[in-house]
């Protein structure tokens, strides 16, 4: 790690900034207290925790009573063909843990990572089969391999029987007609189109349409066992198209099974275009909205030179100084998840349902687990600045510090004391918060209109205060 | 890139800070402003985006065409099943709430439109619509913002988008007010709001950034929204709009026009399940019945004042011509587009078809485009916003039209 080495030798003040940075860029941001921790730790630190999680017994201890967190996929249905009520509380259940996670982790860069690869490959809760099958294709295909090597992700989503039937895997099958010539079976593009431009290779890597129909045939036959039962990933050799294929380069010969899809995955995991586009979504997500293009350089080699290892690519855009002078830029603007779980942290809320939060969430624009297409949600800050979100921004910002937000409790109070500040006097407020959340970086402007507050009133210093400050400019950008 | 918002943004400030934006706001003077733009040019165009590529094919079935039935297998929608329109095109029975505007002459459709540069991603697909400059990643301003910049004003409701996010259309330099609900849009914050509301906008109004912007923005558009007691009234003319996100849009941007705020172009986002890859029959049917009904209470809801509105309908792309192995569609080609209201010239389906044989189809699989896409949204320009289109496509000389509306 060189990141000492652009700190300059003067920069005695700058150590909360940097560190309200680390922790908005690599976490969801700041709770009370902990910029003092980064600093008295070392960033150094804090980055290599990050990227290397510990075991979090608190946050355990926080998700112990939502039971149907390992449910596997066939328990899921079992109990919903019981009674199919059931899955509502199982959604809740599953949304709730999204939110406390990211709220509370210690390992915050994990957590950060879940949400953003889900997006990458995304699948949408509201699509049939995958509302019972989403809780372990988070779980078992996302979490366990986002630090890990992206040929191992890739394969995981292409295997899982969320992704198999939100892009219609499942579905596509060896062309047949029957007697009279009617089409009894065929090939669903969905997949092999969706693979190349959304998961790897990206639009613009230089495919055909023949590519994308091969590269269809290629996943025929991978299958789900039984939607109403098992939900399991099955390989019906019969529905298999065997004829030979040929994918942006890759010539798959006939004779081929199942493993005609683990070849082309081999393939377009381990291809220039993937390591470029991967890097590049990285850096817009953790970066800027348009990343320099010598920090993509060093992504791209990063992934390339490590066989697609993801904790090294991380590695490699935490120790460029592009990730480190993005801190004294303007900010990269919050999506509403981001904006939301920020707001939860630097209030020290508690969360325990999610309520409140995920109607917030919907209501910022991004309805957590359903975005339709599967794009999923854009990583460019820009595209979520738009007044509607920001409206529903600034009074989530005045619910929460109001503890109103169910299933979020808030004491304004307190924060502001776990601040060092007086929670009766506008002017300490803002200072206390200034320091303890925002690493010094409140502009005159609002440091000015929190001091401004009225005394007395009905509603407390220390929630108008609070509320202020998450509804500020500042808030908006990490 | 917060460059490109620079220039015109200024000029809505410059516009609006005294009027709205600063402490003294009157509301009196914001809404002789609206009025002023009511008077000028009171011609609004609608643009209902469908995500996903909805199927022309299903939209207006060409039930004469001797390859239909055939290529289309079991998701073939018979005669008997459909609404008649001219005995070769049919309307899908989910749009016959439009059965009437169509045979009033109010409602045109517009088939085999679409983009010849095809891409069968959605999300260039969609890109390449919005920015009208399909193959071209690099204009950043989308065709509807270039429009609006060629009206006089910069008034914060000029433009709205009824989207959840602002919508590609309309990135550029001109203000728009993006909203899913213009109901209460309101700061909440019970028992000190007045000193939340000013102590917010004096932080936002000393913020540059975008991010100061959008709070601005915000805040104007509160002003507006806040002292627009028709934004709240029940639609008219005993129409009534379906319980869906469509219905719910097309509701307000009724509102908005009835209330005279100036508006002139108007998105609405809609993001149903037309990416019909499997279980087509069932999918359009929901989706359709909801389009052809919000459509239909639209028309019904501002009665008269539909003389000055044109809605188009459109998508980013079309389905292939042939059924899948799911009962279902991949992505195509050229799709169908609706143009309703009272200037159009309807009761036809317009564009030249290219029929469905084999050789008649695009890469042997999609209905081949015979409408460039950017002269249905030129015409739309000219002919309803008075706007000329001659630089709005760059790289792009628009013809003549369809001669649809006028």
């Amino acid at each position: 790690m060189q990141m000492t080495a652009i700190r300059p030798a003067t920069a005695v003040d700058i150590g909360p900034r940097l560190a309200r940075y680390a922790l908005s860029r690599l976490g969801f941001g700041p709770r009370p207290g902990q910029i003092r921790q980064v600093l008295a730790q070392g960033l150094q630190r804090y980055v290599e925790e990050q990227l290397d999680p510990a075991p979090d017994p608190d946050l355990e201890t926080r998700l112990r009573g939502l039971r149907t967190l390992d449910y596997p996929i066939a328990q899921v249905l079992a109990l919903n063909n019981a009674d199919d009520r059931a899955i509502g509380p199982i959604v809740d259940e599953f949304v709730a843990a999204k939110l406390i996670r990211a709220a509370h982790a210690r390992n915050q860069l994990q957590e950060v990572l879940v949400d953003f690869w889900f997006n990458h490959f995304n699948v949408n809760i509201g699509d049939g089969f995958v509302r019972y099958s989403v809780m372990s294709y988070e779980r078992d295909a996302i979490r366990p391999h986002v630090l890990g090597r992206f040929r191992d992700l890739l394969g995981a989503t292409a295997t899982h029987p969320a992704m198999l039937y939100y892009l219609d895997n499942y579905l596509s099958a060896a062309t047949r007609y029957d007697a009279s010539g009617r089409l009894i079976q065929g090939i669903n593009e969905n997949y092999g189109r969706e693979l190349m431009e959304l998961h790897t290779v990206g639009v613009d890597a230089g495919y055909t349409q023949e590519h994308v129909f091969d590269s269809a045939r290629c996943f025929t036959g991978w299958g789900i066992d039984n939607l109403r039962t098992s939900g399991a990933f099955v390989y019906r050799p019969a529905q298999h198209d065997t004829g030979a294929k040929s994918v942006f380069g890759l010539n798959v010969p006939a004779g081929g099974g199942r493993d005609d899809g683990e070849k082309l995955l081999d393939y377009l995991a381990a291809h220039p275009s993937t390591a470029r586009f991967i890097s590049k979504k990285l850096a817009e997500r953790f970066v800027a909205d348009v990343p320099p293009s010598t920090l993509l350089d060093k992504m791209a080699a990063a992934f390339q030179g490590s066989g697609g290892d993801l904790r090294e690519v991380l590695r490699r855009m935490i120790d460029s100084p592009e990730f480190w002078a993005g801190a004294f830029g303007p900010g990269k603007p919050r999506t509403g998840f981001e904006l939301t779980v920020a707001a939860l942290r630097a209030a020290d809320a508690q969360v325990t349902s999610s309520r409140g939060a995920a109607a917030a969430v919907s209501a910022m624009g991004m309805p957590l687990y359903q975005c339709i297409p599967p794009t999923g949600y854009s990583n460019r800050g820009d595209d979520w600045l738009d007044p509607s979100s920001q409206l529903n921004r600034m009074n989530f910002a005045l619910d929460l510090s109001a503890n109103a937000v169910a299933g979020a409790a808030v004491d304004a109070r307190a924060t502001v004391r776990s601040a060092s500040g007086n929670p009766d006097d506008a002017r300490s407020v803002a200072a206390a918060l200034d320091a303890d959340l925002f690493g010094t970086s409140l502009s005159a402007a609002t440091l000015g209109a929190i001091s401004r507050l009225a005394a007395g009133g009905p509603v407390s210093i220390a929630t108008r205060g609070l509320g202020l400050c998450l509804a500020s400019p500042e808030m908006q950008t990490r | 890139m917060s460059e490109r918002w620079d220039v015109s943004r200024r000029v809505f400030l410059k516009g609006m800070s005294l009027a709205a934006v600063g402490v003294g706001f009157s509301p009196s003077s914001l809404m002789v402003r609206a009025a002023e733009g009511a008077e000028a040019g009171a011609r609004v165009f609608v643009h209902v985006f469908l995500r996903g590529g909805a199927d022309g094919l299903a939209v207006c079935p060409p039930v004469g065409d001797p390859d239909y039935a055939s290529l289309r297998g079991s998701i073939a929608l018979a005669r008997n099943a459909v609404v008649d329109l001219d005995g070769f095109f049919a309307l899908h029975p989910g749009l016959a709430p439009l059965k009437p505007v169509f045979a009033d002459g109010r409602l045109a459709l517009v088939h085999a439109v679409g983009n010849y540069g095809l891409s069968r991603s959605h999300f260039d697909a969609q890109d390449f619509m919005e920015t009208g400059t399909p193959g071209n990643k690099t204009v950043s301003t989308g065709w509807l913002d270039r429009t609006i910049a060629a009206i006089p004003g910069s008034d914060v409701t000029q433009a709205v988008s009824f989207s959840a996010q602002l919508t590609r259309s309309f990135l550029g330099p001109e203000p728009v007010l993006v909203a899913q609900t213009l109901a209460n849009f309101d700061l909440r914050a019970r028992n000190w709001r007045p000193e939340a509301d000013a102590l917010l906008r004096a932080m936002y109004q000393a913020d540059a950034s975008e991010v100061g912007r959008n709070g601005q923005e915000t805040f104007a558009a509160m002003d507006v929204l806040l002292r627009t007691p028709a934004l709240s009234a029940p639609a008219q003319n005993g129409a009534a709009y379906p319980n869906a996100s469509v219905g719910s849009s097309l509701r307000q941007a009724a509102q908005v026009i009835r209330a005279g705020l100036g508006a002139r172009c108007i998105f609405v986002n809609v993001g149903g399940a037309f990416d019909t890859h499997s279980g087509q029959l069932a999918a359009n049917q929901l989706e359709f019945a909801r389009l052809g009904e919000a459509l239909a209470a639209f028309d019904q809801d501002l009665g008269p004042l539909m003389d000055d509105v044109v809605v188009l309908v459109s998508t980013e792309f079309g389905r292939a011509a042939y059924v899948n192995g799911s009962a279902g569609t991949d992505h195509g080609s050229a799709h169908c587009a609706l143009v309703m209201g009272g200037r159009v010239r309807g009761g036809r389906v317009y564009g030249r078809w290219p029929g469905l044989a084999k050789s008649q189809l695009y890469q042997e699989r999609d209905l081949a485009v015979t409408t460039d896409f950017r002269d249905l949204f030129a015409e739309m320009a000219r002919a309803q916003l008075g706007v000329d289109p001659a630089a709005l496509f760059p790289g792009y000389t628009p013809g003549p039209g369809l001669g649809i509306v006028g």
